[in-house]
């Protein structure tokens, strides 16, 4: 396998989001890459394709789903994979991302990201499928670990055993969710650190760092606030394991104004770069480039965020028709 | 547990997070979470199972609020909150995009009428915000071309058909819908109180020029010329289709018809002209 399936990394992003359309268009911030969601561009026309084609005029632009239902009963929505493959044309994105997780069964879709049991026949499922698309949209895929809120008696693996069995079994990428790890460290009680040295950082395409909410007796992963301390830990000692990955910074609940969504990316450019040299320190002396794990992390509750969390929409606000 | 196992599962589970209560009070629920769910100790495998709940209908909601804000307004949080539960109880969704969660919202509201203040008036609204959201994300097509236009001889005129925007949508309302929208709109910043208004039957236009939405009131005869274009007929036919079934419209017709033309293009409600 070609490292990264050979995507390129593109250094520092953000997620492209509605409220900062105008400061973006207006100044052009020095940022790598914006990402989308992919489901809110995958329509005929209008004013989002409009401010797509704005953000493709000067930036590179990833793609990011949240609607595919990977691990759903029903087969794969070709009219869903025939509009994401339209869309995947029109910004020539490197790669498309999506979740491991179910959205809904039985025909409903719950625009949610539940998790799945981590047992051989979802593995199978879902290692099927991820196969399946990438061939068919022609562009390295890859799926994210989601947060998650609940695990199922049923499972016979960890999440990350899980994670790196479907990824490699599929010859797909892995969209790592560095703030995810966290939330379901968390909300689970496993090591943060075990998760991430055990997953396979070859096939690391792009890293999502965001903030979280905690509501005491679990945390939600609201995409909302900075970047919670123990994360940027996390996130340093998975690019001293991966090396340069492209990374981006998700904020999507009570969006600031964009120059403070730049300055969390500059920060994530800062971690990363020393990351990098401690990394090339130890090739340098001969030692291996991955740190050996020497920490752990099983967060406890610590006390309680402002925010309560309640309705946030992965992607942040939705373009709808406003008179 | 095997795919079989594994689909029952998720389809149950699906039936439960639509449920519009804790599922703490739901006995079934309680079992199922107690066999197939972990929990732990903080939470109860039920209490996990129902935060997914909760935002499911928080997310839903929160959609139906941002397609019909002008509805929500008119029936205030209480009506408005028993109005949507209704619908999302017996409408799951089923697209993967939340743009189609009101695709029939329109009919829902017909539906629960007998106990709508305002039931009329909640229709004409339901009906068109339903059409803004059509027209945000209708296909887009290139305006009409001048060029084209002037090239088109004066003896195939009566026998052209005209192309209408697909991002274009006709009304009949009895109430000022459009005008009260944007009230209720421009009053969740304001914290005024907006009347409800008087009748006021009229035609209306919803359309997509440039990127944006307008609403425009039109006559009777204009309404019923862009309803025959649109069927499909020559524009000759449809203008004495409009002149001899409209009373008064005949004189209206002929003087308007050729700046109706004009203005339509300038505006992209017509985007093509076919001659035979």
């Amino acid at each position: 396998m070609t490292a990264r399936l050979g995507c390129e990394d593109l250094g520092i992003g953000v997620g492209l989001r509605v409220p900062h359309y105008g400061y973006v268009f207006e100044n052009r911030p020095p940022i790598d890459f914006f990402e989308v969601i992919s489901e809110n561009f995958m329509i005929s026309g209008g004013k989002p394709l409009d401010n797509l084609g704005r953000a493709l005029d000067h930036y590179p632009v990833v793609q990011h789903g949240v609607s595919l239902n990977i691990g759903g009963p029903e087969p794969i929505d070709r009219e869903y994979l025939t509009r994401l493959k339209q869309l995947v044309r029109r910004t020539n994105t490197p790669w498309v991302s999506d979740h491991f997780c179910w959205c809904g069964a039985g025909g409903a879709h719950l625009h949610d990201l539940l998790p799945l049991p981590y047992t051989e026949a979802a593995i199978a499922r879902v290692a099927e499928r991820a196969k399946m698309i990438q061939d068919f949209l022609e562009v390295p895929f890859a799926l994210e670990n989601t947060s998650s809120y609940l695990t199922y008696n049923a499972s016979q693996v960890s999440e990350w055993q899980f994670v790196s069995e479907v990824v490699e079994r599929a010859d797909v990428g892995l969209m790592f969710d560095v703030n995810n790890v966290f939330v379901s460290a968390y909300n689970h009680g496993f090591d943060a650190y075990e998760f991430i040295h055990g997953i396979p950082h070859e096939r690391i395409v792009q890293i999502h760092l965001a903030g979280h909410t905690n509501v005491g007796t679990h945390i939600i992963d609201t995409h909302s606030g900075s970047v919670a301390d123990p994360v940027w830990d996390l996130y340093r000692e998975t690019i001293e394991l991966a090396g340069p990955v492209s990374t981006l910074v998700e904020w999507d609940d009570e969006i600031p104004d964009f120059p403070v969504l730049l300055a969390e990316a500059e920060r994530a450019r800062t971690v990363r770069d020393r990351a990098i040299a401690a990394r090339d320190e130890r090739v340098a002396q001969g030692g291996s480039p991955a740190p050996t794990r020497t920490k752990s992390l099983v967060p406890e509750p610590t006390g309680v965020t402002a925010s309560d969390g309640a309705g946030w929409v992965q992607g942040g606000p939705r373009e709808h028709a406003t008179v | 547990m095997s795919d079989a196992e594994l689909t029952a599962l998720q389809e149950r589970i699906t039936e439960l997070l639509r449920e519009p209560r804790a599922l703490s009070k739901n006995d079934q629920a309680v079992a199922l979470a107690e066999l197939h769910i972990s929990g732990n100790d903080r939470l109860a495998p039920v209490e996990q199972l129902n935060i997914y709940r909760e935002q499911f209908w928080l997310r839903h909601t929160s959609a139906l609020v941002e397609d019909f804000p002008g509805l929500g307004g008119v029936l205030g949080q209480r009506d408005w909150e028993r109005l949507v539960e209704a619908y999302l109880l017996k409408e799951a969704p089923t697209s993967w995009t939340l743009n189609d969660l009101g695709h029939a919202f329109v009919e829902h509201v017909e539906q629960q009428a007998s106990w709508l203040p305002h039931a009329k008036l909640c229709l004409d609204m339901a009906r068109v915000e339903w059409g803004y959201c059509q027209l945000f994300s209708a296909p887009d097509v290139p305006a009409l071309d001048g060029g084209k236009i002037a090239a088109i001889p004066e003896h195939a005129w009566p026998t052209a058909t005209l192309v209408l925007s697909p991002a274009l949508r006709r009304f009949q309302v009895d109430y000022p819908v459009c005008e009260l929208r944007k009230a209720i709109v421009k009053s969740r910043d304001t914290g005024e109180t907006v009347p409800i208004p008087q009748p006021d039957p009229h035609n209306l236009v919803l359309y997509r020029n440039d990127r944006r939405l307008f609403f425009e009131r039109v006559s009777d005869a204009a309404y019923a010329l862009l309803q025959r274009l649109d069927d499909g007929e020559p524009l000759e036919e449809a203008c004495g289709s409009v002149a001899s079934e409209i009373p008064g419209a005949a004189d209206e017709v002929e003087a308007n018809v050729a700046a109706w033309f004009q203005r339509w293009g300038a505006e992209t409600w017509v985007v093509d002209v076919r001659t035979r």
